[in-house]
């Protein structure tokens, strides 16, 4: 009798193992992929680009964590000096203005996605999505209201960033985007609200059927540049 | 009573699984091997039970034994770009359809031997 319980308990936690370890397999297969196709060739290119993506992914973070050590460097350098402080201070402000690091603030947060409508009901399809001069207006209006900081899907808009079309996304820092575009931008809430006026940009792109939301916010998060800035050419005056 | 327990190890695997937390795709793979390993060491169990020749020291390094073979397998297929991990499947598939006719041969006999007692009672 005692013979079979402990029979019983053994299989039984192997059992516990192979039903936890066959629901994780899922939970993380259908996290990654949710189109599994018969294409044996597909289905290994498909692995491939997931497994460079979570290198990717890991070097982020990897760089976060050594930017955050530089920082703790920096400050534990410049404690006890007012001359360095100062300056440190003045890169702050400096990185604050051109885009390399977190900022938040009140403002409001854009979302436009492509039209749900069936393309093949219109004749010109390509009224029903976004393109790059939609967004690069938007981008437009919200500096001329005074925004201070604009990121569209996380990517930061600085002095150097490039809004270009390529082909059904958008390239934005070099990174491609796609619909839903969430457009951030930090600035006087009531002046940027003003880009649903009538006859404005975000208005135009409602009656094309693009969905368009616009909402204020009191407290906007807007990630840094994540690329670097290279100056090459440029020197100044004296 | 082995059966009982199975299927309240399975329903609290399940939530344990469910609630754990993601691993990593590279190591997906891995896990999907040794599953399949597992798998086949249970069956084979449950097999032996039935047949009365279960011994502990052969399950419990066979669970493991046969997991750890085959994760190696696949690394070394993956290094090598050959497909090993299809070689284990075959072979852990096929024992897997082996000892689950066992167990089917093995409850098909009681079944039709108690119809024909329930038989032999009625006359």
């Amino acid at each position: 009798m005692t013979n079979k319980k402990i029979i019983s308990l053994v299989i039984g936690i192997m059992c516990f193992a192979l039903t936890a370890g066959i629901c994780i397999q899922i939970k993380t297969v259908k996290n990654y992929n949710s189109k599994i196709s018969q294409n044996y060739e597909e289905n290994n290119l498909r692995t491939e680009v997931l497994k460079y993506k979570e290198k990717y992914d890991n070097m982020l973070k990897e760089i976060e964590e050594i930017d955050k050590k530089l920082q703790q460097e920096i400050e534990i350098a410049t404690a006890n000096n007012s001359e360095l402080e100062e300056v440190n201070r003045q890169i702050n402000e400096g990185n604050k203005m051109i885009g390399l690091s977190e900022v938040s603030g009140p403002g409001v947060i854009i979302v436009v996605e492509d039209s749900d409508m069936d393309s093949s009901a219109d004749i010109d399809s390509s009224n029903l999505i976004i393109h790059d001069i939609d967004i690069l207006k938007i981008v437009n209006e919200l500096k001329n209201a005074g925004a201070e900081a604009i990121s569209i899907n996380d990517q930061r808009i600085v002095l150097t960033t490039a809004i270009i079309c390529g082909g059904n996304i958008i390239n934005i820092n070099g990174e491609r985007i796609g619909s839903p575009f969430e457009i951030k931008a930090i600035g006087s809430p009531e002046a940027l609200a003003n880009l649903s006026r009538p006859g404005g940009i975000l208005s135009n792109l409602k009656d094309k059927d693009i969905g368009v939301h616009l909402r204020k916010d009191n407290n906007i998060m807007i990630n840094k540049y994540s690329g670097v800035l290279n100056f090459k050419y440029l020197s100044s005056l004296k | 009573m082995i059966f009982l327990v199975i299927l309240i190890a399975c329903i609290l695997g399940a939530i344990v699984g469910l609630n754990a937390p993601m691993i990593s795709y590279t190591y997906s793979s891995y896990l999907a091997i040794a599953i399949i390993a597992a798998l086949d060491t249970v069956f084979g169990g449950i097999a032996s039970v039935i047949n009365k020749k279960f011994d502990m020291k052969t399950f419990i390094s066979g669970f493991f034994g046969n997991g750890i073979l085959a994760i190696l397998l696949t690394v070394l297929g993956e290094k090598l770009n050959v497909d090993i991990y299809l070689a284990a499947i075959v072979v852990f598939v096929g024992r897997m359809f082996l000892n689950l006719g066992i167990i089917r041969r093995y409850y098909v006999e009681k079944w039709t031997e108690n119809i024909k007692n329930r038989n032999k009672k009625q006359k």
